[in-house]
């Protein structure tokens, strides 16, 4: 034990109490950030927590969900992770585990992916994994991580080999996703991909309509027709001044 | 040197001496009866007052002397100059006023001349005023400063009297006005300040006053007549006997009030206005009205804009007739150019001429109205008439007149012209490249089939369009016509080589057009099953073609092919001139008089749209070949068709025709095609210079490179822009999505 200054030793009392890591874990943090203890908060939680958890145990989480003859979690496997988890399959919860994951690809996690994901999560046993689903769900709050989950959300649902999302998984994803964020043209988005576009959605148009959806207010005032919107977007727009969805004032 | 002492001579005595010089210098002046100066009277003159200045202090008396100039003419000036001039009013005035200067010259030249040795050595050395200036700047201290409004007022009330027609002394004014100049001393000032602001002012109010009135009472052009006749005497009155830099300022003044107080009024005048002049022709009171208003600023501007209105107008009428012809025509015929078409293109070229001519002539190829009538054309040669575009009836147009045996039938000359003006047309077209493509299928229909009058006019147009729109445009085209040059060359080497191997000879004739796939447009060659006769004559085509050329690969293109094939009918033979399609269906009844519909499908491996086309050309239209179950007009695939052996003509040869699939759409999507490939190559081309650009730039730039071709949509340019993303050309900015960035 080092000899430390009684200021100290309390910082290091405030911080396991507060984040549960081990005395070594605390003390290296606050090492790192130079007793300051806020600094030290972002060192323990920007940092994979590795220390947090048992790889041991992970091994035992993946081998009990894999396929008996690929090194792999495949559909039974989630939804058997789903069932012990309490939450829906198609809960958007799964989406952002998945994002920690980096998973590839939709309903599928490789040994590296899910122990990996379960480290940075800081899971070593289902319960606590349980027990953490209420803060990842919260994660899709913050701005900068829903942009995130949102552009990881393109790759991981659609074909592999494709270069696009096929416009049914689209419109389910961005019903899943924009559900949070209650975006009022949701449904007249979607509706006008059915009648005017059904075709593949870019990437491209994939990322700008976050974008769309963050900076243009429901009544398209701040919408600029000369702007680089993609041409769906402008499309979009159009339909709902034709249809009378929305009336813009200029 | 004379060394001698001269006797000092005292300031009175030697004045008293001088006096009498001047005495009589006046009384000459006066006109009283006086000897003229002898040298001698002269010389002694000088001669005293070179003493009284030279005598050693304190006899020298340069500083009284110079005092005693000055005061002599000052006693004149008020004694007699004042006097008379007070006593005389207006014209009379003015002349004694030009009297009285031109003496006090006089005077102010001899004074000068005694008093001489003052200037040289005295005035000089001190810096004083110099005898000259100090007698001039008397005359303006007492005369001009005193009666200057006076003949101010005098000379304007003769200006005004002149404006009103009456004749006035032109000479006296300009004597007057020299005076406003000359008392300057170098100086424009007196002239400007105590004269020529107030003519301005007063030429102000005169022309505004008859301005006022004249707006009302008369038409734009009496109007403008009377403005340039108004001008036009302003500019003379300056010549006469203004200052000439009076010019500029007096004609801006008549300017402001009669053209730019009241342009808009002139121009809009109802019944006699910018727009009725064009409307009626009126090309004399169009010039005038150009050479007016290109007198003040911006004047031409709106007189621009009204010629762009009236030629847009007229252009537009012209459409829309065009479009009520085509409405009325019969619905089969619809989709063909048709004569009222022609008519349309004639009157285009038509109304064009006539313009241009206006802008040259009446607006002195001013570029403002080049710019209007450029723009009024684009308006409406964009505009296109009932579904076809201009660019096809251009093209059509020239197809016409090139074609033999087309409607217009003109000489050399009037064909060269009548290109020449087409050519000029298509500038204002945007879609240049759709122009060029139709074109080239008709000119490929002309080659191929042998349609073309004359090769010179054929060559004449490339040039001219090469002329305008650039050697890339025309290549194509130019190869064409020169690939059937070398094809008839090669058709002679064809003919020697089967009669140097006539063990070859596939007993049929057979001429083949082999052209560079490059230049033509594009046909679709459809693995048709010839007939053994035509197979033997391909086989020996290639083996002819392998002797010249190695690594070359021929593409067979059938269905631009004729045959002339005698018909053995009852009555008797006759030769039929027909396609190759069309031969090798009527070839099949060479081996079966009865064929149903779907053997025939089998048998020449065609697609049903073609074969339905061959065979309604062959039995339903004017020449029945085959007779057809059920006898009726449209094919269907339960018919059966069989030789008519009844068939018979009053003609020994007969052409079947086989009517042309309309092309239009293909072109267009052609075209389409082309165009995404050129703003691919574009937007590719400005980002790999540019490496990072924001989204307007790009398009603008865009736009500006294929603008020589065509007008490219904004939206096709995005969703060009797009598909470079998503096959990763470009990236949107990660912080800014307005911009993108060029990934080599």
């Amino acid at each position: 034990m080092y000899k430390l200054g009684r200021g100290n030793r309390d910082k290091v009392q405030q911080f396991m109490t507060i984040t549960g890591a081990s005395e070594k874990v605390a003390l290296q943090a606050l090492k790192a950030s130079d007793w300051h203890l806020e600094g030290a908060f972002d060192f323990f939680y920007s940092q994979p927590q590795i220390s947090a958890v048992n790889t041991r145990h992970l091994e035992d989480i993946f081998n009990r969900y894999k396929e008996p003859d690929a090194d792999m979690i495949m559909v039974e496997g989630v939804s058997q992770l789903c069932n012990d988890l309490q939450v829906d399959p198609q809960d958007i919860v799964m989406l952002v585990i998945s994002w920690h994951m980096k998973a590839a690809t939709m309903c599928e996690f490789t040994r590296q992916e899910f122990i990996g994901g379960l480290q940075s999560i800081g899971v070593d046993s289902i319960e606590k994994f349980r027990g953490k689903l209420p803060s990842l769900r919260a994660e899709l709050k913050d701005d900068n991580k829903f942009r995130e989950i949102y552009n990881f959300a393109f790759t991981w649902a659609r074909e592999k080999g494709q270069k696009s999302l096929s416009l049914e998984t689209a419109i389910g994803m961005w019903q899943l996703l924009f559900a949070e964020r209650n975006w009022p043209l949701l449904d007249h988005w979607c509706q006008f991909l059915q009648v005017r576009h059904n075709k593949a959605i870019s990437r491209d148009t994939w990322a700008q309509l976050l974008e769309f959806v963050k900076t243009i207010d429901p009544q398209l005032s701040n919408y600029d027709d000369e702007g680089a919107w993609p041409y769906l977007i402008d499309e979009f727009v159009e339909y709902l001044t034709e249809n009378g969805f929305v009336q813009r004032k200029k | 040197m004379a060394t001698h002492e001269r006797k000092t001579i005292d300031l009175e005595q030697g004045w008293e001496f001088m006096q009498k010089g001047i005495t009589k210098l006046k009384n000459i002046l006066e006109g009283k009866p006086e000897p003229q100066f002898s040298s001698e009277d002269y010389m002694m003159l000088y001669t005293t007052i070179y003493n009284m200045c030279t005598q050693k202090p304190p006899h020298d008396y340069s500083q009284q002397l110079y005092e005693k100039y000055r005061e002599s003419f000052e006693e004149y000036i008020t004694s007699m100059v004042l006097p008379s001039l007070r006593e005389k009013h207006d014209e009379f005035m003015l002349r004694e006023l030009v009297k009285r200067w031109s003496n006090h010259k006089v005077m102010v030249r001899w004074l000068s001349r005694f008093f001489h040795y003052l200037d040289r050595y005295f005035i000089s050395r001190r810096s004083l005023p110099p005898l000259r200036e100090v007698g001039l700047s008397c005359f303006r201290d007492l005369v001009y400063q005193e009666i200057k409004g006076k003949v101010k007022s005098a000379v304007i009330s003769l200006i005004d009297r002149e404006r009103e027609g009456e004749q006035i002394d032109r000479a006296l004014l300009k004597n007057v006005l020299d005076i406003f100049v000359e008392i300057g001393l170098g100086s424009m000032e007196c002239y400007e300040n105590d004269f020529e602001d107030f003519l301005l002012k007063d030429t102000a109010d005169y022309y505004s006053i008859k301005a006022q009135t004249w707006i009302l009472e008369d038409s734009c052009p009496d109007y403008m007549l009377k403005a340039e006749e108004c001008l036009k005497r302003e500019k003379e009155r300056v010549a006469h006997y203004l200052h000439s830099s009076s010019e500029q300022k007096l004609l801006e003044k008549v300017q402001h009030e009669l053209l730019t107080q009241y342009a808009s009024q002139l121009l809009e005048k109802e019944h006699s206005g910018c727009h009725a002049l064009l409307r009626d022709d009126k090309v004399e009171d169009l010039s005038r009205m150009y050479r007016l208003f290109s007198r003040i600023t911006r004047g031409l501007e709106p007189v621009s804009q009204i010629f762009k209105q009236h030629v847009t107008n007229e252009g537009t009428a012209l459409v829309k007739q065009a479009e009520d012809a085509a409405s009325n025509k019969k619905p089969e015929k619809k989709d063909m150019v048709g004569l009222q078409e022609q008519i349309f293109v004639r009157k285009i070229i038509e109304l064009h001429d006539k313009y241009v001519a206006y802008v040259t002539e009446c607006f002195q190829g001013h570029t403002l109205f080049h710019k209007a009538l450029k723009e009024a054309f684009e308006v409406f040669c964009n505009k296109g008439v009932s579904g076809s575009s201009n660019a096809e009836l251009l093209a059509t147009f020239c197809d016409n007149i090139l074609k033999k045996g087309g409607s217009e039938k003109l000489s050399d000359e009037a064909i060269e012209d009548t290109l020449e003006k087409v050519v000029r047309l298509l500038a204002y077209i945007s879609d240049k490249d759709l122009f060029a493509e139709f074109y080239r299928k008709k000119l490929a229909r002309r080659l191929l089939f042998d349609k073309s009058a004359n090769d010179e006019h054929e060559r004449s147009i490339l040039t001219k369009l090469k002329q305008q729109c650039g050697g890339q445009f025309t290549s194509k085209m130019e190869g064409m016509v020169t690939d059937l040059t070398v094809a008839r060359d090669h058709q002679t080497k064809f003919e020697e080589f089967i009669s140097n191997h006539p063990e070859l000879n596939p007993g049929i004739d057979l001429a083949v057009t082999v052209l560079t796939t490059g230049f033509w447009p594009s046909y679709k060659s459809f693995d048709i099953n010839l007939p053994s006769e035509m197979v033997k004559c391909v086989e020996v085509f290639k083996e002819f073609y392998q002797t010249r050329t190695k690594h070359r690969k021929l593409t067979w293109i059938y269905s631009l092919g004729t045959c002339n094939i005698s018909a053995k009918f009852e009555a008797k033979t006759i030769e039929l001139i027909v396609t190759t399609y069309q031969a090798a269906l009527l070839l099949l009844f060479n081996g079966a008089d009865r064929l149903s519909y779907s053997e025939i499908v089998t048998q020449l491996n065609l697609s049903d749209d073609d074969v339905v086309r061959l065979l309604h050309s062959l039995s339903c239209a004017k020449y029945k070949i085959l007779n057809k179950e059920p006898s009726n007009k449209s094919i269907s695939p339960n018919d059966v068709f069989e030789y008519n052996s009844k068939f018979t003509d009053k003609m020994r040869r007969i052409k079947i025709p086989l009517p042309p699939v309309d092309e239009k759409k293909k072109v267009v999507e052609d075209v389409d095609k082309d165009r995404r490939y050129a703003i691919d190559a574009s937007i590719v081309r400005i980002m790999k210079s540019r490496k990072v650009l924001g989204h307007q730039q790009l398009v603008m730039e865009c736009v500006e490179q294929l603008g020589r071709m065509f007008k490219p949509d904004f939206k096709a340019i995005k969703k060009r822009i797009e598909d470079l993303i998503t096959r990763d050309y470009l990236e949107r900015d990660k912080d800014n999505p307005n911009v993108y960035r060029y990934l080599a």
